[in-house]
């Protein structure tokens, strides 16, 4: 054996170890969306098209209501109330850091579709002692909207 | 040493490896005390300490153990696991010599770090016969270091690992702490260093009946001078090596908490699927992604120029999005190139080198010569396809470029290798890249390769935040760089008495190991072998046991061919070929007992044997085929092996096993085909992959025939088994196979 014998491994380690040609970036890129934006946005793209994008659109728009106390992103600060990001599936009083009032906390709801409509239709009625003193939804339509949104944000 | 301030000085780097960094890769190291010496001069301390040892209470024995305030001995393995069972064989060779209590042994790899290269492998690339005198043991120790850091090489391949890595590193650094901490204990204890013994993490001292931890003199130990060469075990005391000890990675891997490259989970990661050009060296030259930009849960698409990705919330969105996007590509060269027009390609620079052309790779005597006198003359030309690696986990690799940092997590066979990728991809100094290696879900040299870690991070330096890629099954098998395809002929030669006394042949390419297409323990008085480079803009990549996978097959379906013509059987006429090679004997005698070589077979039932010694191991198999069917089927594979000494039995008898599998499957269906220059296959419907029902019985004999001298086991199984198989197809059939796979063939 010789060292001539053993070049060609070594070459195929060296070729693999120092090509440093400058490796070139994306010659087209499109950004659709930023990561912390909600991706609703791409799913608002063909609401006709879906009636089931439709209704999250519609969702979106009515989530105005509630905007101004509840976030809903993930790990988003919390407002006046809770970032309301996931929250299908979610028992009550779940997010860490949140200063939940005693009623809410004993309430052993878990957020199905069915008590989240219960809920905004008449907050204080289904949780008698909850701190969430405005936001309520008289609207059936627009409780079934705003809950598909949130669901649609629960879903990944 | 000039680079010793590199990790010393500087807390910015010392920080990078941080014994929370480890913990994080699954390894434990809690509240460890350790303690520092180098092995050998050209390993020092000062430069590997701070990569391992992070905390007050931590400080490193050597490159290789860490001994615990716990008493807990940890092995620092430089070698990625891939299923080979590398860190459990490796702990086993350095516990041994160590006298380390086996039940309370940690495995940790070691950072992906150019100080942390494996220079027993770059002493067996480089000077695979070196004996080296002790006196010039530390120079040598010092200047291969030197050239394997310049190589990148801690890399997992070859079948190297436990012959070079473990034989000289592992049992080394084992020895040289056992015998500073039995130094550190006779100076305390105040009695001879001959009288004290060591058993299970335990030192002892029989007339004073003192019997104290490894881990009261770690401190202690790290003081004493450096054994400039410890004592090995001779092989009679052995305790751990040689055992079939359990693996240390199966519970975890059973129980699904095992941490693979593509498992990699970074806060705020989203996902990247691609899609390169299907020919090889074509670019992007315009893409349609208007339906893509709609569709859920997409973020970017990009245009790279050589591939397309998209990067969205899941995995999923991105594949489905990609899938939308239409792409045309640049036109280039290969796109023309057929299989068949390869292989067109392959005779005819064959037969340009005629009989005297091509680069001679070995010659000894006048083969022209003795073939022209030669009674008997048989020449053949044999073909084997493209292959795939088909790694059970698909190509994968997360990154994360940001604030002129780059981290990256893989499994990759070379680490070092992996991290230089990356920084290159980046356009940043590989001081600020942190690589994490993982679990391999698979290697068999796929993961050797640096595309997937380049696309990453050129995917993530776009984008700014942290991204997965995903390769799918489709971009996995039509992204490969392959198993070269390749043609060989031979011509050889027998004399009246039917003995072989010529043999000539030429092939395509060759890649590595040089001695693959070689036969130097054939008794043949005349041959040359000789090879023509061909052309083609396909990627080539080692696939397990290489080159030896090709010409294993060429050279044992030849050999059988020419028994044949000799009248003679397989088996007696390679006994006659390795007359004098009593080793080689044993292990061919060894195969064909285990096999029954003489004992009737149903009809329609064949034996054929194959040998190919590679990686420094022997190898004999004898496969049993059943032709009754439309299709062959392998009933039984007879292995006997000789790798000097196996250190775990058990895990080389899986390695066996498992090359079979891999080359059973090659063998049947394993073909990667060409049309317009663009891979045909894609997923393993037109790339299957051996069935549970189609897997032959195995049996291994293992001989332990030079312990001083060990030999490789991850692809030395791999060679004799498709000419075994063919030539047991011969024997049942009359049907000479020259040509893989078995599936283009047909038997009703
Ligand atoms: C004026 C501020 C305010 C508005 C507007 C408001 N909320 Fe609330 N919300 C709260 C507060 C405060 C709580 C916490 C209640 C508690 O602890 O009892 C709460 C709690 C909730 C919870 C329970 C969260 C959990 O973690 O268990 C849900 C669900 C919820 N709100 C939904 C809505 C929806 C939907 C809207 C809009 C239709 C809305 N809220 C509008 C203040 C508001």
């Amino acid at each position: 054996m010789t060292i001539a014998r053993a070049l060609p491994l070594l070459s195929l380690i060296l070729l693999a170890a120092c090509s440093a040609d400058p490796v070139p970036g994306p010659t087209e890129q499109i950004i659709v969306r930023e990561p912390g934006d909600a991706a609703v946005e791409t799913a608002v793209a063909t609401p006709e098209a879906d009636p089931e994008l439709a209704l999250i659109a519609a969702g979106k728009a009515a989530f105005a209501n509630c905007s101004a106390c509840h976030a809903i992103v993930a790990d988003a600060a919390n407002g006046v109330g809770p970032t309301l990001y996931g929250m299908i599936g979610k028992p009550a009083g779940a997010v860490d850091g949140f200063a939940y009032s005693d009623a809410l906390n004993a309430s052993g709801i878990i957020w199905t579709a069915a008590e989240l409509d219960a809920f905004i239709a008449n907050p204080a009625a289904k949780i008698p002692g909850t701190t969430m003193v405005a936001g309520a939804l008289a609207e059936p339509e627009q409780r079934r909207a705003v809950i598909a949104y949130i669901e649609s944000l629960s879903a990944s | 040493m000039s680079d010793a301030e590199t990790m010393a000085d500087s807390p910015k780097k010392k920080g990078k490896w941080t014994r929370r960094a480890f913990i994080g890769a699954g390894v434990v190291a809690g509240g460890a005390l350790v303690v520092g010496v180098a092995v050998r001069p050209g390993n020092p301390i000062d430069r590997l300490s701070p990569m391992l040892a992070n905390g007050q209470d931590e400080q490193l024995l050597n490159a290789w153990v860490k001994v615990g305030a716990d008493n807990v001995v940890t092995a620092v393995i430089p070698h990625v696991e891939m299923g080979q069972g590398v860190y459990t064989a490796l702990a086993q060779m350095l516990a041994d010599e160590m006298d380390a209590d086996w039940a309370t042994v940690r495995i940790l790899e070691a950072p992906a770090d150019k100080k942390y290269v494996s220079d027993s492998i770059g002493r067996d690339f480089l000077f695979p016969d070196l004996e080296v005198p002790e006196i010039f043991e530390p120079t040598v120790a010092g200047g291969i270091l030197e050239l394997a850091q310049a190589m990148g090489l801690q890399f997992t391949g070859g079948s190297f690992s436990v012959r070079a890595t473990g034989q000289r590193a592992m049992r080394t650094a084992g020895a040289a702490a056992r015998e500073m901490l039995i130094a550190a204990a006779a100076s305390e204890w105040n009695v001879p260093a001959t009288e004290i013994t060591t058993e299970n993490s335990m030192l002892s001292h029989a007339k004073s009946g003192k019997s104290e931890p490894f881990a009261k003199f770690a401190t202690a130990a790290a003081e004493q001078s450096l054994p400039a060469k410890p004592k090995l075990k001779s092989p009679e005391n052995y305790k751990l090596m040689g055992k079939p000890l359990a693996r240390h990675d199966i519970p975890e891997k059973v129980d699904g908490s095992a941490v693979f490259g593509i498992d990699a989970n970074v806060p705020g990661m989203k996902y990247a699927a691609v899609k390169a050009a299907p020919v090889v060296g074509a670019t992007v030259a315009s893409m349609d992604a208007s339906a893509a930009k709609a569709m859920p849960g997409v973020l970017q698409i990009l245009n790279m120029g050589d591939f397309v990705a998209v990067v969205a919330d899941g995995y999923w969105q991105a594949q489905q999005a990609l899938n939308t996007i239409d792409t045309q590509y640049s036109k280039t060269e290969g796109d023309d190139l057929n299989l068949d027009g390869l292989f067109a390609r392959y005779d005819s620079y064959l037969n340009d080198a005629g009989d005297d052309g091509g680069d001679i790779e070995t010659e000894e005597g006048d083969v022209a010569d003795a073939f022209v006198r030669a009674t008997t003359k048989v020449e053949a030309e044999y073909k084997v396809p493209f292959l795939a690696h088909a790694t059970m986990e698909p190509m994968n690799c997360t990154a994360w470029v940001r604030d002129g940092k780059c981290d990256v997590w893989s499994g990759h066979q070379a680490p070092v290798n992996a991290r230089q990728a990356a920084a290159d991809a980046a356009g940043l100094d590989f001081e600020d890249v942190t690589y994490h290696n993982a679990y391999l879900g698979g290697g068999f040299g796929r993961r050797s390769e640096k595309d997937n870690i380049e696309m990453a991070v050129r995917i993530a330096k776009a984008t700014g935040y942290p991204v997965k890629m995903i390769w799918s099954r489709e971009e996995d098998t039509m992204q490969d760089h392959y198993r070269p395809s390749a043609t060989s002929r031979f011509q050889g030669g027998l004399d009246a008495d039917g003995k072989a006394v010529s043999w000539s042949n030429i092939h395509t390419h060759l890649f590595d190991p040089q001695e693959a297409p070689t036969v130097p323990y054939y008794n043949i008085a005349n041959h040359k072998i000789r090879k023509v480079d061909v052309p083609t803009h396909l990627r080539f990549g080692p696939w397990r046991s290489v080159d030896h996978s090709q010409h294993g097959f060429f050279i044992e379906s030849f050999v059988d061919e020419m028994a044949h013509a000799a009248g003679k059987d397989g088996y007696a006429f390679r006994r006659e070929l390795l007359a004098g090679s009593d080793r080689h004997l044993k292990i061919l005698d060894l195969a064909a007992k285990m096999s029954g070589w003489d004992q009737p077979l149903p009809e329609k039932h064949g034996r054929g044997i194959a040998f190919v010694p590679s990686f420094g191991s022997i190898i004999a198999q004898v496969a049993e085929v059943d032709m009754s069917g439309a299709k062959p089927k392998v009933k039984k594979i007879y292995v006997a092996a000789d790798a000097g000494f196996v250190v775990n039995p058990d895990g080389f008898i899986a390695q066996m096993e498992s090359a079979i599998v891999y080359g059973l499957t090659a063998t049947l269906y394993g073909e990667i085909s060409i049309k317009n220059g663009a891979v045909q296959q894609s997923n393993f419907h037109d790339y299957q992959m051996l069935r549970i029902n189609e897997m032959p019985e195995v049996e291994v004999q293992i001989i332990n025939g030079d312990h001083k001298r060990l030999g490789g086991g991850g692809e030395p199984g791999l060679p004799p088994l498709a000419p075994a198989v063919t030539n047991a197809i011969f024997a049942a059939t009359g049907t000479r196979i020259r040509e893989l796979p078995l599936s283009k063939h047909s038997f009703a």
